[in-house]
C-alpha cells in the first residue's frame, strides 16, 4: 500500500516546527510515531499535504516530576512511559494501558504518548480501505451524510480507542498545547468536542507537547481493557480508575475518577458515579459492583456499533471493566498496607 | 521393523536456511526486466449488471500501457468441474460479489496503475441482492446464475438405508442444529502473480499454487494454446491451507496483461484483496439428529447442512461432501442420510479451508457429548464405542486399512489427565476431547497420480524431479529425504527440481493431504527403480547379485560383508563409460473406486487412506468477560508412519492454532450488505503468540499397508479435531453446550447469564 | 514530487538514497536496495512481516518513513549472517524446525534478535510476548518460542538443540 504524495519537513526547534503548522494548517499533519497517521493515509482517509516530523524534536521526549506535577512530553515513546519507575509509581494506570498499547514492536518503540491520545477516533465502517468505501455512500466522517454505526444517526458515532487517553482522563491529566500564539493548558476531560469527525478541541496550528498529571499522596489507580486477543488489537470496551483515600482514614475513599474508554466519542468521565464512591471503604466490593452497574447505564447512551464484537456485549463489559479496575486499584491500597 | 536410515529421524528442512537468511524469493520479490505493475478493478457492487465499461480515458493515462476487460478474453467460464464452469475470468455481463473482476491494468509504477482504476468508467444497474443463505433459496429475485435456479448450486444426497428403520429402534434420539460463519486462511503471503510472454509465446507465470499443474490446465484453455506453452514456474509460497488449490482470475489477467503490453506484468494483492477476491471458508448451518442404543452407538443419523457458497462454484462438489465424509470416516453409525446444499449468495467464493466445515464437526462432537451425558457415558468411553475400527468400511464404501484412532483417543486421554480432569474441575474450568479423520488425497474427477524422474550426475548426486509443491508444510525436504533414504545417499547429495510445469511431470497438487502420499511415493518408485539400475552397474563391479546389496552413505556395499563395497560416484560414473542408464522414473497413481464421484455416485473406495486424529483441551473461562484461557493442549494423531517428526509436530502445533485457538475462539468474519468488514489482519483475529497454550505433540503410528513407509497424512485431523475439543472444553467450562460457532466472548457471556437466569 | 537524499547505514554499509517523501523504509529496502527479505503482510502494521532494527529496535518498515529513518543504522534479515555463518538464532530457527511458509520469519528473527540483545536468556513468557507483534500462520509459534528460548542457552532435554552436532544442518 503507497502512501499518498506530500511535502516533508523535520524541524530542529519547537518554534520552527510551530511555525510550520501556522502556515500550513489544516493542510498539515504531525508526524511522531506515524502508527495510526500513516494507516490512515493508506486508506486515504487522511491527505495531508505536508507532514511536519518531530524526528528532532528530542526536547519533548522526557518523564520528569516538579511541584506536584509529573510531566511527560509529548513525544516519550511508549516503551520509555512503561519502563518509568516513576511512571509506574505514581500512576499504574498508564503504564497498564501503555503496556496493552498494541504489540512491542509495533507500537512500543515507534509509538508515542502524544501520538496514542491524539490518535483519530475509530469506526469499523470508516476505518476500511478506498476500495471498502467506494459503491456506498460516504460516512460522516468521510464527507458524507450517513452513519453506518448507528443508523439513521445524524451524525459520526465513532469512538475513542485511546488506551493511554482513558487512563490518563482518570488520572486527571492536563495537556499543555503550543502554537506561534502562545501556550495553553487544558484539562483532558474538557479537550473533546463531542464530534467524532473531530473529537479534538484543538486548533490546526497547535502542537501537543505535554502531558502532566498532578501527583496525588496516596493516590491508587488502575486500567483494565478487553479485546479479543491479548495484543495487536485495540479496545473494544476500557476502563481507567483513580481513587484517594482520606488523609487520616485510608480505609475510605476520599475522592475518584472513573473513567470510561471506546465506547464514546471521547473516554468519558463518570462524574456521578465518581462522586458515588465518596466516602466508600476500600474494600466495598458492593458499591464497586453498583458503580460498574451505574457506569454501564450511563455509557449505554453513547454506544454504537463501531468496532468488532457485538454492542450488547461491549456495553455489558463496561460494567466489569469499571468493577475490576475498581477492585485492582482497591488492593493497591491493601496491598501498601500489608507492606 | 525396516532399518532408516533418515526416515524417522528429526531432520531440519531443507529449505529452511534460505529462509533464515531471507534470501527465499516469494512472487512479490519478483523483478523482471521492463516489468509493469498491473492492478485489478472489483466490483464495488454485491450484484449488479454491467451497461457498459469505458477504458479509454485510463488509456489516456501516461504511462498506461495496458487495459483489459471482458471483451479481451476468449470468453472462456472456470469450474472445477464440467458441470460447475460458472466463472469467467473478468466478468461481462454481471458482477455477483463486492470484488467480482471487472478490469485489469498495467502501468509503469503502482500510483499510475491506481490512478488509471479510478478512470475506469463502469456503468452498472444494481440488482438486488442476497447475502444469508437460508432467504436465498426462497427469493424472488433474480438468481445470481440463471442456469441454477433457487441459488442452489450443488446438492449432495447420500444414503445408506435403513435409516428410518434405525431410528424407529433406537433408544434415544437427539436433533440439534449447529451454526458457524465464513473464515478466511490469512496466509502470511499475500497473493501476488507475475507472468511474461517469452520468445516462443510461452508463458511464463509465478504464483502461490497448491499445485502448478492445476494452474497450467485453465490457462491453458482460457487462452487456447497448447499444455507446453503454459510454464508455471517454482517460487516460494507462504502458505495455502486449502486456498490456493484453484485458478484464480489474477493468474489470467496478469497473463492477458503481459501479453497484451510485450511487458512482464505483476499484480500484488493488497491484504484486503487476498481476504476477499481468493477464496474463504464456507459458512454453514447444519442439523444432526442422531439415534443411540443404550450403550450409545450410533444407529441412525440423518444430517442436513446448508454452506454459504458464495457468487461462484469454486470446489462446490467437494466443498459440499468433505466435512460429512470425514466424519463418517470417524465414527462408525449403522445407517446414514446426509442431505448437503451448497447456496449461492453475493458474497467473495468459498472453497476449501484446512478446517473445512467446523460448525459440522464441532456439532456432530457436541451432539455426542450432550447424548453421553445422558446415558451417563463420560466423553471418552463414547468415543471409543463409536471410533473407526481397522479394516472397516465407511457408510459410503471406503475401507479403512490401517486405523489407530483408538489409540490416539486413549493416548491422548492420558496425557490430558483426562480421568482425573472430567467432571472434576472447579466451576469455569473445562474439558474438551474431539476426535477426527481426514482423507489421504482424492482424485475424484479432476486429478491423478504424480510421476518422478530421477538422474545421476557425474559426481555422483542427483537431480529429483517432481510436480510436487511446497506451501510451507515441508514437502520439498519429504521428497529430498526420501530420495536419500531410497538411494543411500545424504540429503545434500539431492537436487530438486520441483513444482515446475516444464520440467516435471503432471502431480495431483499439495492439497487434501495428498503430497506425501502420491507425490511422494512416486520418488520413493523412481528411486527404487534408480537403485535397481545402480545395483546392477555395481553387482558387476562388486562381481556379486545386485539382491545382495544396499546402498548407504554413498556407497554401495554388500549387506552381508560391508567391506566389500563401491562409492555411488564410482558406480555412476563406470555406468556412463559402459552406456547403460542408472537414469529412472517412477510414479504412482492411488487405487480407488473411479466410478465414484461427489454428486452422481458418492459410494465406493474414495481414497487410499485415512488418517485419525484426538485432541484434548482444558480451557478457563472468566466468567464476567467471556475470555478463555486456554491450560492445556495435547494433540494426537495417527500418521501412519512419521517420516519427519520435526515437521509433523510443527503441522500439529499450526492445527491446533488455526483450527482451535482461532477457528473455535476468535475468527469469523462480518459483514454489512456484502461488504467485509475485517478484511485485514487488525480486524481478523489470527491468534497470537502471547495467546496460545503449550501444546503437548504424541505420534501414533499404525503403519498403513499402502502409505510410503506406511505414511498417511499428517496434522489435518488435529486442525479439525481441535476445533472440536475447544468446544468441547469450553461447553464443559460453563456448562451450556455450545451451538453458534465460533465462542466469542459475548456468546460465552450470553449463554452463562442465560443458564443464571434459568437456573433461578 | 522532489527526491531527498537520506543516508542510512544498512547491514553495516553506508548507502546514500534520493528517496520520495511518501518511501516507506520498506519500500526502499525492498525496491531500492533489493533486500527483499523484509516482507509486505498487511502494509499497515500488525502483521509484523515488515519488521526490521532501526539502531537496535524493532520497528514497523511498512509504517516507517525512509526520511523518518534517515542518519539511522537500519538492520534487515540479510543482515543477521556474517557472510556464509548464520547467527546463533537464525540456526536456532532451523534446528527447531521454527520455519515453514517463511513468509514471517524474517520478520519473527529481527524481533526475536532485539529481544536476545536486551535480555540473552529470555523465558517463555517474555518470548512470547515480544514476538506478540509478529503473526505467525503456520506454526502456532511453538516451534519458533524454542528455537528462541533455546538459542542462547541450549536445552539438555531439547532433542532438536543438538541437530548441529549430529549432521542434522547441511552447511
Amino acid at each position: 500500500m503507497r502512501l499518498p504524495q506530500f511535502n516533508y519537513h523535520s524541524p530542529d526547534t519547537l518554534e520552527e516546527a510551530l511555525a510550520l503548522l501556522d502556515e500550513h494548517r489544516d493542510q498539515a499533519g504531525v508526524l511522531a510515531g506515524g502508527t495510526d497517521l500513516l494507516v490512515r493515509m493508506k486508506h486515504r482517509l487522511a491527505v495531508p499535504k505536508v507532514l511536519v516530523s518531530l524526528k528532532h524534536l528530542d526536547s519533548l521526549a522526557y518523564i520528569n516530576e516538579g511541584s506536584g506535577m509529573l510531566c511527560i512530553g509529548a513525544k516519550t515513546p511508549i516503551i520509555d512511559v512503561i519502563r518509568s519507575d516513576r511512571v509506574r509509581q505514581q500512576t499504574p494506570a498508564l503504564v497498564q494501558a501503555c503496556e496493552r498499547i498494541g504489540a512491542v514492536s509495533i507500537q512500543h518503540y515507534r509509538g508515542t504518548i502524544g501520538g496514542n491520545i491524539l490518535q483519530d477516533n475509530r469506526c469499523i465502517h470508516y476505518n476500511q480501505s478506498q476500495f471498502h468505501r467506494s459503491g456506498r455512500q460516504p460516512c460522516h466522517k468521510d464527507g458524507g451524510k450517513i452513519c453506518y454505526a448507528r443508523d439513521e444517526s445524524d451524525r459520526c458515532n465513532s469512538t475513542c480507542q485511546s488506551d493511554g487517553a482513558t487512563a490518563l482522563m482518570a488520572l486527571d491529566a492536563h495537556l499543555i498545547l503550543n502554537s506561534t500564539r502562545g501556550e495553553r493548558r487544558v484539562a483532558l476531560d474538557t479537550f473533546y468536542t463531542t464530534d467524532g469527525i473531530h473529537p479534538f478541541d484543538m486548533q490546526p496550528d497547535e502542537l501537543l507537547t505535554r502531558i502532566e498529571l498532578p501527583v496525588v499522596q496516596g493516590a491508587v489507580s488502575a486500567y483494565e481493557r478487553l479485546s479479543y486477543r491479548s495484543a495487536i488489537d485495540y479496545p473494544i470496551v476500557c476502563a481507567g480508575v483513580r481513587l484517594v483515600p482520606e488523609p487520616d482514614d485510608a480505609e475510605c475513599i476520599k475522592s475518584s475518577r472513573i473513567v470510561v474508554g471506546a465506547m464514546g466519542r471521547s473516554p468519558l468521565f463518570m462524574a456521578k458515579v465518581s462522586q458515588s464512591l465518596v466516602g466508600v471503604a476500600f474494600d466495598d466490593t458492593a458499591a464497586f459492583g453498583k458503580a460498574g452497574k451505574d457506569a454501564m447505564n450511563a455509557a449505554a447512551a453513547f454506544a454504537a456499533h463501531n468496532a468488532g464484537a457485538t454492542l450488547e456485549y461491549r456495553q455489558s463489559m463496561v460494567e466489569k471493566m469499571v468493577e475490576k479496575s475498581l477492585s485492582q486499584a482497591a488492593a493497591q491500597v491493601s496491598a501498601r498496607k500489608a507492606r | 521393523m525396516t532399518e532408516y536410515t533418515l526416515i524417522g529421524t528429526r531432520m531440519p528442512r531443507v529449505d529452511s536456511r534460505a529462509k533464515v537468511m531471507g534470501k527465499a524469493r516469494y512472487t512479490a520479490d519478483l523483478k523482471l526486466p521492463g516489468m509493469l505493475v498491473g492492478k485489478i478493478l472489483r466490483s464495488p457492487h454485491a450484484h449488479a449488471r454491467i451497461l457498459s465499461i469505458d477504458t479509454s480515458e485510463a488509456l489516456a493515462l501516461p504511462g498506461v500501457k495496458a487495459v483489459v476487460t471482458g471483451a479481451d478474453t476468449e470468453g472462456v467460464k472456470w469450474g472445477v468441474f464440467a458441470y460447475t464452469r460458472d466463472q469467467q475470468f473478468i466478468q461481462t455481463e454481471k458482477v455477483r460479489y463486492i470484488g467480482d473482476e471487472v478490469a485489469g491494468v498495467a502501468a509503469v509504477d503502482e500510483k499510475t496503475a491506481l490512478a488509471a482504476l479510478d478512470l475506469i468508467h463502469v456503468e452498472y444497474e444494481e440488482l438486488p441482492a442476497v447475502f444469508d443463505l437460508m432467504s436465498a433459496m426462497t427469493t424472488d429475485a433474480e438468481p445470481i446464475h440463471a442456469e441454477f435456479p433457487n441459488n442452489i448450486n450443488i446438492h449432495v444426497n447420500i444414503d445408506t438405508g435403513s435409516v428410518d428403520e434405525n431410528f424407529a429402534n433406537a433408544y434415544y434420539i437427539r436433533e440439534d442444529t449447529f451454526t458457524a460463519p465464513e473464515e478466511s486462511y490469512f496466509h502470511g503471503e499475500p497473493y501476488a502473480v507475475a507472468a511474461r510472454f517469452d520468445h516462443d509465446d510461452c508463458l511464463e507465470i509465478w504464483m502461490p499454487n497448491g499445485g502448478p499443474h492445476m494452474k497450467s490446465k485453465p490457462l491453458s484453455n482460457a487462452f487456447k494454446i497448447p499444455l507446453h506453452k503454459i510454464k508455471v514456474r517454482k517460487i516460494t509460497i507462504g502458505g495455502a491451507f486449502g486456498g490456493r488449490s484453484e485458478i484464480c482470475p489474477a493468474d489470467f489477467i496478469c497473463a492477458l496483461l503481459a501479453k497484451k503490453t510485450g511487458h512482464p506484468v505483476k499484480i500484488v494483492f493488497t491484504r484486503e484483496e487476498n481476504t476477499i477476491g481468493t477464496r474463504q471458508g464456507h459458512a454453514m448451518i447444519t442439523t444432526h439428529k442422531t439415534g443411540v442404543d443404550k450403550e450409545g452407538r450410533v444407529l441412525a443419523r440423518e444430517t442436513t447442512c446448508y454452506m454459504d457458497g458464495g457468487a461462484y462454484s469454486s470446489t462446490g462438489p467437494i466443498a459440499t461432501s468433505v466435512p460429512f465424509l470425514s466424519m463418517e470416516q470417524a465414527y462408525r453409525m449403522g445407517s446414514v442420510r446426509y442431505n448437503g446444499y451448497r447456496i449461492y449468495t453475493n458474497k467473495p467464493i468459498r472453497g476449501m479451508i484446512r478446517v473445512h466445515g467446523r460448525g459440522f464437526a464441532c456439532g456432530l462432537d457436541t451432539q455426542l457429548d450432550m447424548i453421553a451425558e445422558h446415558l451417563g457415558i463420560d466423553p471418552v468411553e463414547m468415543r471409543l464405542r463409536n471410533s473407526r475400527q481397522p479394516g472397516e468400511f465407511t457408510s459410503t464404501g471406503s475401507q479403512v486399512w490401517s486405523c489407530a484412532m483408538d489409540e490416539t483417543i486413549k493416548k491422548a486421554a492420558a496425557a490430558a489427565g483426562w480421568s482425573e480432569k472430567f467432571g472434576k474441575l472447579p466451576p469455569f474450568h473445562g474439558i474438551g476431547i474431539g476426535t477426527n479423520s481426514v482423507q489421504t488425497g482424492f482424485p475424484m474427477g479432476i486429478r491423478g497420480g504424480s510421476q518422478s524422474f530421477i538422474k545421476f550426475n557425474e559426481d555422483g548426486e542427483a537431480t529429483v524431479m517432481s510436480g510436487v509443491v511446497d506451501n510451507g508444510q515441508g514437502n520439498e525436504n519429504m521428497l529430498v529425504q526420501i530420495a536419500a533414504e531410497e538411494l543411500g545417499l545424504l540429503p545434500e547429495d539431492i537436487h530438486l527440481v520441483s513444482a515446475d510445469t516444464e520440467t516435471t511431470s503432471s502431480d495431483p497438487g499439495s492439497y487434501s493431504q495428498v503430497s506425501t502420499f502420491v507425490g511422494g511415493q512416486a520418488v520413493k518408485n523412481a528411486a527404487a527403480n534408480c537403485r535397481k539400475k545402480l545395483f546392477d552397474v555395481a553387482a558387476k563391479i562388486l562381481k556379486t547379485d545386485p539382491e545382495t546389496l544396499t546402498a548407504k552413505n554413498r556407497m554401495i556395499y554388500v549387506t552381508d560383508d560391508p567391506q566389500k563395497s563401491v562409492s555411488i560416484k564410482k558406480t555412476v560414473r563406470v555406468a556412463l563409460l559402459n552406456f547403460t542408464s542408472v537414469n529412472a522414473e517412477g510414479g504412482y497413481w492411488p487405487k480407488v473406486d473411479m466410478k465414484r464421484e461427489w454428486v452422481s455416485n458418492p459410494y465406493g473406495q474414495m481414497c487410499e487412506a485415512f488418517s485419525f486424529g484426538t485432541t484434548i483441551i482444558e480451557v478457563k473461562v472468566d466468567p464476567d468477560t467471556g475470555r478463555v484461557t486456554v491450560l492445556n493442549a495435547v494433540a494426537c494423531q495417527d500418521v501412519g508412519k512419521a517420516l519427519n517428526p520435526l515437521v509433523l509436530e510443527g503441522q500439529f502445533e499450526g492445527s491446533v492454532a488455526m483450527g482451535g485457538q482461532g477457528g473455535m475462539l476468535t475468527e469469523y468474519h462480518d459483514w454489512r450488505e456484502g461488504r467485509c468488514l475485517n478484511p485485514t489482519m487488525l480486524e481478523y483475529k489470527v491468534p497470537l503468540a502471547c495467546d496460545m497454550p503449550e501444546i503437548i505433540d504424541i505420534i501414533v503410528e499404525s503403519v498403513d499397508p499402502r502409505g510410503p513407509y506406511g505414511a498417511k497424512e499428517a496434522g489435518m485431523s488435529i486442525a479439525m479435531s481441535a476445533a472440536q475439543a475447544y468446544a468441547g472444553a469450553v461447553s464443559n467450562a460453563i456448562g451450556v453446550y455450545m451451538d453458534s460457532f465460533p465462542l466469542t466472548p459475548d456468546k460465552i457471556v450470553a449463554a452463562i447469564r442465560e443458564k443464571r437466569q434459568a437456573g433461578k | 514530487m522532489e527526491t531527498i537524499e537520506i543516508t542510512l547505514t544498512v547491514n553495516g554499509k553506508e548507502r546514500t538514497l534520493a528517496v520520495s517523501p511518501n518511501d516507506t523504509l520498506l519500500e526502499v529496502v525492498r525496491d531500492y536496495l533489493d533486500l527483499t527479505g523484509s516482507k509486505e503482510g498487511c502494509g499497515e502494521g500488525v502483521c509484523g512481516s515488515c519488521t526490521v532494527l532501526m539502531d537496535g529496535h524493532p520497528v514497523r518498515a511498512c509504517l516507517t518513513l525512509a526520511l523518518e529513518a534517515d542518519g539511522s543504522a537500519v538492520t534487515t534479515v540479510e543482515g543477521l549472517a556474517e557472510g556464509e555463518t548464520l547467527s546463533p538464532l537464525q540456526q536456532s530457527f532451523i534446528d527447531h524446525g521454527a520455519v515453514q511458509c517463511g513468509f514471517c520469519t524474517p520478520g519473527m528473527l529481527m524481533s526475536a534478535t532485539a529481544l536476545l540483545d536486551e535480555n540473552p536468556s529470555p523465558d517463555r513468557q517474555k518470548v512470547r510476548q515480544a514476538l506478540s507483534g509478529n503473526i505467525c500462520r503456520c506454526t502456532g509459534y511453538a516451534k519458533i518460542v524454542d528455537a528462541v528460548e533455546h538459542a542462547a542457552r541450549p536445552e539438555p532435554g531439547c532433542p532438536d538443540c543438538h541437530a548441529r552436532d549430529t549432521g542434522g544442518n547441511h552447511d
